[in-house]
């Protein structure tokens, strides 16, 4: 089996769906500029490429006809190179990468896009034409569950309070602001030419969040429970991608590869409680890569909501230090099917910025699922 | 918009963007103008535009709202006038409401001169100062292009405008101000004479006066002046104290001081000029009234409770409000008999209405050639159901004259001319009005201008009930006319619009749904439905459900063009009726909404079923057959009212050929005109077919709303509603890949209302809504 790297990672400025600067811009424009300028600074011989996999969680509508391989086109890259559009909701990217890597290691070919592409702008969640199965719903209603209600379940599970909650969405905003302000995102965002003119910088971020403001906040999906618009991601338009090639391919081409990836994994749990996700498939990442939690550095862990974010930390027991540097979802955003390309290339590139040895990236997936990168320095 | 003339305004400024000239600027652009809203550089602002931007900030903020639609914000381009005064040259009428001194004005308008194109029309919306002084010195090329255009607040709602020509004012520059006023602006144009606060501020200034006099010299409270100063004498119910509430205290001694400054010796308000002290007071403390802490009421916090609150006449201390309780306010809804009743509510009345009727007729002709321009002035810039004139007609004849007479005053010459008649009457079909030279004249109305009320004068309808009727109003139009209470739909005007199916299709070529009361119609008369459900008459309310679905069916497919023309609200069963029309001509000032759901049932009426076929044909909506059902639902089940014709149109209550007429009394002639257009080689539309998403589509539904319910936003009882309106809009049991006919939908849509109206919390619902006007939140 070959060895599998991430050699390359970018993405477009993540901003508020409906009232940010990137809704006049379409999903499959945004996608492709951001897969165009990864090629290029990756370097990378485009003819290489094998295959680019397009993770989306609603692919219908703009985000339709296969849209992976409308993103060849778009972006100008040699027909030879196929499309495949893969939809595991809020783990789509990440799911994107794992077949790429897989792909690699079974010797399939050497060079892959994972893209992760979502306008909540222009795509509805649940997309133009939800029609669920009335059977099932009225057998096993949780398989529809609403994402907010998920939250309000975990939080109640883990008795988690609404002021733990804001606590880490305040963090989440200060420490994005503080990467804003160090430059410390310049390297993996790609500018995004709109019609109302160039975005290069995320529109999410709040730097002025404090516990104060937030508990100002009425609750969102409960009128009884602790889970705010405060402690939610918002929706976002965004797209990100990441380059996966073969160790060997990379040194013999002078890619600056940025992690290996040492295991993956995706495993299934409650659909109601769908936020505690990333518990089991981190899990089973980190045995298949013989690893435990404390040899792991950086964690980069999808805060879909606050509540299910500190359910993972507290049941993973993880060092709140090592989450999350340069700021989460519910600061960043949450553009459904690019988050995963983001957290994977983000923890690839923090553990060469920072000089450590592992990373996890993980995140949960509505319908109850989770999903998990374990990364190694090369 | 159909009523337009070639107008050669195209583009506006306006200069001075406190209320009035930020409301003027935002009805222009309502109209669809683009309008350059300019004021000062405030001294050290970082943003030169601060003020002009604040305002339009303030504007999209403001209720009720200036725009008729947030998209109109974007055609007011904002600047200063020291950097941006040069853009005026593109400009083809620049409006100057700055503020009230000669010297700011005269200093304006000699800038003005310097950069406006000749022949750009210039006006100004002073209220106080006389043109002919703010012209003093200025070239005769800038007095030619010159205008007073007087508008009221709030501009976009209050439909009168005062124009003031001078002597060397340009008739055609006029002409061209007045047309565009009327037809884009849908503004009535009454021309004033160069005289001290115009018309309605001439009038409306003394009356406050002597209200306010009156009321604490006769010892009543403000709650007693204003019960009986409003609603019985056709004054907004607001009254006196009300109305200085929502003016501003702090501007009536602005408006006395210009008032005694400008007004000849010997007007009846320099006798009735007096300080209150407890107005004084009020000012002083801050009360400004409703746009500060309050005036002469106020919302008092106790204990977390908003506590009514009036200010007491006497000692100037406030107490918790009463309601007046006067015997002559038993008597109210007669005018003579109010001003006849002995207590101090009746003095109060014949002396309020002495004071001001007797004033008006002595102004004639000092500030208007003839009773009718007053009479307008009045109604259309205070809102009075009646003009002074109208008034003394309602007292009797000969009533003012005695009563001055009996108290040894003067009477008016043109009073006294009139002895014992009326000033209006109706000659041969002709609505007449008394002049001073001694004899009647026509009422003429503007070029253009049908109003039903002057063919009714003229002609016995083709067909009547109690609450409809049937007019030819020429050319082979019929107009089907609602009169019943609040224009509520009932089995009477369902029969009458049988009728006028049979009538139309008989010999004329056209029917026009339209009336001129203030709205078009409130909905469905549910108090009937209520009834018939106490008694479990089940089969009773299904026949009206089935019977009012057939008829706007009918309507909908009959063989001639039926066009509606709503003004005011029309809602639920009254929006229904429009939603069957071919086309629809809608007066700007327009409210549509379904909005049943707020007692408790679906529409019932066909207005489901006519909103899926309207988002289904939308090209602009996403594929698939849930965007339809989605955005029908949306709307209906959160009785979304549209607060404008424009903003109708969003929902596609109105549709992208409807038009939309600004000026309420050209709306009869614009929609006949429609009619009459439609008429040429129509065919009826044919019967739609759907695609329905089923019982996957309500599951999705079902979702949304179980959502609301958890956030508090959905009731118990909304849920229950709603569950049965999703199931009616997604097609009961249908496939998505079987076509589903209309009458299926519409037995759905029937299904659904009887479903609900057995439930208790929708009988609940409509209880509340008959005896508070309120919805129950059950």
């Amino acid at each position: 089996m070959k060895d599998v790297v991430i050699a390359g990672y970018a993405r477009s400025p993540f901003t508020f769906a409906n009232k940010g600067e990137l809704t006049k811009v379409r999903p499959d424009d945004l996608g492709a500029a951001v897969v165009g300028e990864l090629v290029r600074r990756s370097g990378i011989d485009p003819a290489a490429i094998e295959d680019l996999i397009c993770g989306c969680a609603f692919p219908e509508g703009e985000q339709g006809f296969n849209m992976a391989r409308m993103l060849v086109f778009l972006a100008g890259l040699p027909q030879s190179i196929t499309g495949a559009t893969v939809n595991r909701y809020c783990g789509s990217s990440m799911q994107a990468i794992h077949w790429a890597a897989g792909a690699v290691a079974t010797n399939a070919g050497d060079a892959f896009l994972a893209v992760g592409v979502e306008s909540m702008t222009r795509i509805p969640m649940m997309g133009f034409n939800p029609m669920p199965n009335p059977a099932l719903a009225a057998r096993y209603s949780e398989a529809y569950a609403s994402m907010g209600v998920t939250a309000e379940n975990v939080a109640k599970k883990y008795g988690i309070s609404r002021a733990e909650q804001e606590e880490i969405a305040v963090a989440s905003h200060a420490k994005a602001a503080k990467a804003r302000l160090e430059g410390k995102r310049e390297a993996e965002t790609v500018a995004i030419d709109a019609p109302t003119g160039r975005v290069s910088q995320d529109g999410c971020i709040r730097p002025e969040t404090t516990a104060e403001s937030l508990s100002g906040l009425k609750p969102a999906f409960d009128a009884a429970g602790s889970v705010t618009a405060g402690t939610s991601s918002p929706l976002t338009d965004g797209a990100s991608a990441v380059l996966v090639t073969s160790l060997d391919y990379a040194k013999a081409n002078g890619l600056t590869p940025l992690a290996r990836i040492r295991s993956v994994a995706v495993s299934g749990c409650a659909p109601e409680l769908m936020g505690l996700g990333p518990i089991g498939a981190t899990r089973k990442a980190l045995a298949r890569a013989g690893l435990s939690m404390k040899d792991i550095d950086i964690v980069e862990i999808n805060e879909a909501f606050a509540a299910q974010a500190i359910a993972c930390i507290r049941d993973l027991d993880i060092d709140m230090g090592k989450i999350n540097l340069d700021g989460g979802a519910i600061a960043l955003g949450h553009p459904l099917g690019a988050t995963g390309a983001r957290i994977t290339g983000k923890a690839a590139a923090l553990l060469k910025r920072e000089g450590k040895q592992f990373a996890v990236a993980t995140q949960c997936i509505g319908g109850g699922q989770g999903i998990a990168t374990v990364l190694e320095a090369i | 918009m159909t009523s337009q003339a070639n107008s050669e305004i195209k583009k506006v400024a306006v200069i001075g963007a406190g209320v009035m000239g930020a409301g003027i600027a935002a009805h222009i652009a309502n109209a669809g103008i683009p309008v350059l809203l300019l004021d000062i550089v405030p001294a050290g602002a970082e943003n030169r535009n601060v003020v002009a931007e604040g305002a339009v900030s303030k504007l999209l903020k403001a209720d009720p709202a200036p725009f008729m639609h947030k998209r109109a914000a974007k055609l007011v381009q904002t600047g200063n006038i020291e950097d941006d005064l040069a853009k005026v040259a593109d400009c083809d009428w620049i409006i100057e409401a700055v503020i009230e001194r000669l010297d700011v004005k005269q200093d304006l308008y000699a800038k003005l001169e310097a950069v406006r194109r000749p022949g750009s029309a210039v006006s100004t919306n002073t209220s106080t100062i006389p043109l002919e002084k703010l012209v003093e010195g200025l070239p005769e090329s800038f007095r030619r292009d010159f205008l007073v255009t007087h508008f009221f607040n709030p501009p976009r709602y209050m439909r009168l405008l005062e124009i003031v020509a001078g002597p060397d004012s340009d008739a055609a520059t006029v002409a061209a101000v007045e047309r565009f006023a009327d037809y884009r602006l849908g503004k009535t144009i009454v021309r004033c004479k160069d005289t001290p606060g115009f018309i309605a501020n001439r009038i409306g200034t003394y009356w406050i006066q002597t209200a306010f006099n009156h009321a604490v010299d006769l010892g009543l409270t403000v709650e007693e002046a204003d019960a009986i100063g409003g609603r019985p004498m056709g004054i907004p119910k607001t009254g006196i104290f009300g109305l200085v509430d929502l003016v501003g205290l702090d501007l009536m001694p602005h408006i006395a001081k210009s008032m005694l400054a400008t007004l000849p010796e010997g007007d009846a308000y320099r006798a009735a000029h007096r300080e209150h002290p407890v107005a004084t007071k009020l000012i002083a403390e801050g009360y400004t009234g409703r746009k500060g802490k309050g005036g002469f009421y106020r919302l008092n916090r106790v204990n977390g409770e908003r506590i009514k609150e009036s200010v007491d006449l006497v000692t100037g201390e406030f107490r918790v409000s009463r309601k007046a309780d006067l015997e002559s306010l038993g008597v109210s809804r007669k005018l003579p008999a109010l001003v006849a009743h002995p207590d101090r509510g009746g003095r109060f009345a014949r002396a309020v209405l002495l004071d001001v009727l007797s004033y008006a007729a002595s102004l004639i002709p000092a500030i208007a050639d003839d009773v009718v321009a007053v009479d307008d002035a009045m109604k259309l810039g205070y809102a009075w159901s009646y003009g002074p004139f109208e008034l003394i007609d309602r007292l009797g004849p000969g009533w003012l004259a005695t009563a001055l007479k009996e108290e040894g005053r003067p009477v008016p010459a043109i009073v006294d001319k009139l002895g014992q008649g009326t000033f209006y009457r109706v000659e041969d079909g002709r609505l007449q009005a008394f002049g001073l030279d001694g004899a009647y004249h026509d009422v003429v109305r503007p070029d253009g201008v049908l109003l039903l009320a002057d063919v009714k004068r003229r002609a016995k309808p083709l067909a009547k009930n109690a609450s409809a009727s049937l007019w030819d109003i020429g050319d082979g139009v019929v107009c089907l006319e609602f009169h019943s209470k609040m224009n509520a739909i009932d089995s009477d005007i369902m029969g009458l619009i049988r009728k006028a199916l049979r009538i139309v299709e008989g010999g004329y070529k056209a029917l026009v749904v339209y009336n001129e009361a203030s709205n078009f119609s409130v909905g469905a008369n549910i108090g009937l439905a209520l009834f018939a459900a106490n008694i479990a008459a089940w089969g009773e309310i299904e026949s009206m459900v089935e019977e009012g679905q057939a008829t706007y069916q009918a309507l909908r497919y009959a063989p001639f063009p039926v066009v509606g023309a709503p003004s005011g609200m029309a809602l639920g069963g009254g929006c229904e009726i429009l939603l069957h029309c071919d086309a629809v001509q809608a007066h700007a000032e327009t409210y549509m909404g379904l909005v049943e759901v707020g007692v408790g049932v679906v529409p019932g009426w066909g207005g489901c079923v006519e909103m899926l076929r309207r988002w289904q044909t939308n090209p602009k909506a996403p594929k698939g057959v849930m965007p339809a059902v989605g955005k029908a639902f949306e709307m209906i089940s959160t009785a979304t009212v549209a607060k404008s014709a424009f903003e109708a149109k969003d929902w596609l209550l109105l549709q992208e050929a409807d038009g939309v007429t600004m000026n309420r009394d050209r709306l009869l002639a614009d929609a006949k005109a429609k009619a009459l257009a439609l008429a040429e080689g129509y065919q009826a539309p044919a019967k739609p077919v759907f695609r329905m998403p089923g019982p996957a589509g309500k599951v999705a539904l079902d979702m949304a709303v179980s959502g609301f319910a958890a956030t508090g936003k959905a009731t118990p009882h909304d849920v229950v509603v709603c569950g049965r309106l999703a199931e009616a809009l997604t097609g009961g049991d249908a496939d998505p890949t079987e076509e589903v006919k209309v009458d299926r939908l519409l037995e759905g849509e029937r299904a659904a209302f009887m479903a609900l109206v057995r439930t208790p919390g929708t009988l609940a619902r409509i209880e509340t809504m008959l005896t508070t006007g309120k919805p129950l939140r059950n």
